[in-house]
């Protein structure tokens, strides 16, 4: 019987899919479909200070092999959160991850320290969001404001923090670096990369907010790279996340260096994808006669000269 | 740990079937029907809802149910080809199989009334064929309305004459019964009939016909439902990506703007709950 368990630094999840933010919402609507304690865990929709409508529509255009989206944080607040959906997730026989999204430091600060007694596994910081006009991404792309973020959030929480990072920068590795240094327990990669499409008809942008994050399997090769550059750069685990769509994909994460990884576009296109790929996974490793999954974090062997 | 037979374990329900293609019809220039054999999908279906059916391209794509036959287990789909997927769709032989997610959304509220009167517009005599075919099947007395730009671009023009309702046709050009609009087509009716205090309009079709109808409902005071379109991606409400511009009808939150999923919430609405 394969060994599905990983850790991801303090935290032991039983499989390494999670479901990521904003494609799952709070699991209600995905616990019609299956037993959501299947999972590894899931990532809240991103939370905010106070409640957000998010942006107008149209919010989706298609890619080849992927989609953009410019949802823009639509999400009940931290208050409407606590009260109306942690409860549920709590629940639901995996881990819940709180995944929080601010415009400045006493955003995160506030929401962590609410959440730092409350029933959430772990704390995913979104420091990545591109369909925001000010905030996240920002502090996401300049290494010494997110030191400084992660560092406060640090102090008003023991809670595992996950710091997830966006890929619309110079160097990732920068960024990972800061988060490790500042006090982050593990480091999310990647969020959405910032892309554009065009209506050429009617020479306007198909997305209403003009651009979006481009999300799917086109992105795959992108995080992957990324995870692989990190893993070698620092020493928490890494969350890996973009395009994943099978359990073979699941391993090339492993592989490139992620002790857990997320699951977002394919819940979209497939409601039972979880379930699915974590099935995937273990046949996977049983035909090739590995007996834990974690044996493989970071195997990954560069060719030389 | 999974193997290969746990995973049964826990899913609780598949929303996703592979339905074959039984019959692919073409209707008019841009518009086919495509019947498919999914049994289960024929039980559950309600006027209203959709199903988000895989094409060759990333995203599944929303089809709006016209029909079904429990009996024989057939689903009808009514499609309009606006695009590289829709084209495709088009093509399907009998045989073909497709990956259907649903039924899904939130569809017409028939009960409650004893007549239903559908406005159509366009493609959106889809979905409202469905309603007929449960008016009878409920023993509701319903009429149609039926608009188009003119005769030549007419669909389901004999199966709604075959629904066992009183049908208006009306179309821009003046080649059928009355010459304008869906709306003024309903006026012109709603001008003939007694009154009827338990009466609905169901309506779906152009944005700017639909409020028409719902404008003339409201004038009226007849309950009215709409029946919205957004792009989509998940069509079960987790993605928030088909939001669409309504008003809260609840009590404690009268009036307040809210983005409603067009999947789940919607696609139909009460017509006093939607901002045009």
């Amino acid at each position: 019987m394969v060994n599905m368990a990983v850790q991801v630094a303090d935290l032991t999840l039983k499989n390494p899919l999670l479901a990521a933010s904003g494609t799952f919402a709070f699991g209600r609507e995905m616990a019609c479909f299956y037993d959501l304690a299947a999972l590894g865990g899931i990532c809240s929709k991103g939370i905010t200070p106070n409640p957000r409508l998010g942006n107008d529509s149209p919010r989706v255009a298609e890619t080849a092999s992927g989609m953009l989206n410019s949802v823009g944080l639509q999400n009940p607040g931290i208050d409407a959160f606590i009260r109306d959906e942690l409860p549920f997730m709590a629940q639901s026989g995996t881990r819940t991850i709180a995944n929080i999204a601010g415009t400045s430091i006493e955003d995160y600060t506030m929401m962590a320290s609410r959440l730092d007694k409350l029933p959430v596994d772990a704390i995913e910081l979104n420091l990545s969001c591109p369909n925001v006009s000010t905030g996240c991404m920002l502090i996401g792309s300049d290494a010494s404001q997110l030191g400084l973020l992660i560092r406060e959030v640090r102090q008003v929480t023991a809670k595992p923090l996950w710091a997830k990072l966006t890929p619309n920068v110079t160097s990732i590795s920068e960024m990972a670096v800061a988060a490790e240094d500042a006090g982050a327990d593990a480091v999310v990669l990647i969020n959405t990369l910032l892309g554009l499409a065009v209506d050429w008809k009617s020479r306007r942008p198909v997305l209403r907010n003009n651009t979006g994050g481009l999300s799917g399997p086109a992105i795959k090769p992108v995080a992957l790279r990324m995870v692989s550059e990190v893993f070698q750069s620092i020493s928490i685990p890494i969350v890996g996340v973009g395009g994943i769509m099978t359990g073979e994909d699941v391993l090339e994460f492993v592989v490139a260096g992620a002790s857990a990884v997320q699951i977002g576009t394919a819940t979209l296109i497939s409601p039972c994808a979880g379930p699915e790929i974590i099935r995937q996974v273990a046949a996977l490793l049983g035909e090739a006669g590995i007996e834990s999954l974690s044996e493989l974090t970071g195997s990954l062997e560069y060719w030389t000269r | 740990m999974p193997d290969d037979n746990s995973i049964n374990d826990v899913i609780l329900h598949d929303p996703v079937c592979l339905a074959p293609v039984v019959e692919n019809k073409q209707l008019g220039s841009q518009t086919f029907q495509l019947t498919v054999a999914a049994s289960a999908l024929a039980d559950a279906a309600q006027p209203g809802q959709f199903v988000n059916v895989t094409v060759n391209q990333f995203l599944r794509r929303p089809i709006g149910i016209m029909a079904v036959d429990r009996d024989q287990g057939l689903v009808r789909l009514g499609v309009r080809i606006q695009g590289k997927g829709s084209l495709w769709l088009s093509q399907r032989r009998p045989g073909d199989q497709l990956s259907l997610l649903g039924p899904l959304g939130h569809g017409f509220t028939l009960d409650g009334y004893e007549q239903i009167i559908t406005v159509g517009g366009g493609t959106g005599v889809f979905p409202l064929y469905f309603v007929q075919q449960i008016c009878r099947e409920k023993g509701i007395d319903s009429l149609a309305v039926c608009g188009y730009r003119s005769q030549s671009e007419s669909i389901l023009t004999e199966e709604y004459e075959a629904a066992g309702c009183q049908v208006l046709f009306a179309s821009d050009e003046g080649d059928m019964d009355v010459k304008g609009h869906a709306a003024l087509a309903l006026a012109q009716l709603l001008r003939q009939l007694p009154p009827q205090p338990r009466r609905a309009i169901l309506t779906c079709g152009p944005k700017p016909m639909m409020q028409a109808v719902a404008q003339l409902a409201a004038s009226e005071k007849i309950d009215c439902q709409v029946s919205l379109e957004e792009r989509m991606a998940c069509g079960i409400g987790v993605c928030l990506v088909c939001a669409c511009k309504t008003k809260s009808l609840a009590a404690q939150k009268q009036g307040q703007l809210i983005h409603a999923r067009c999947c789940v919430d919607g696609p139909v609405f009460q017509a006093g709950e939607v901002i045009w």
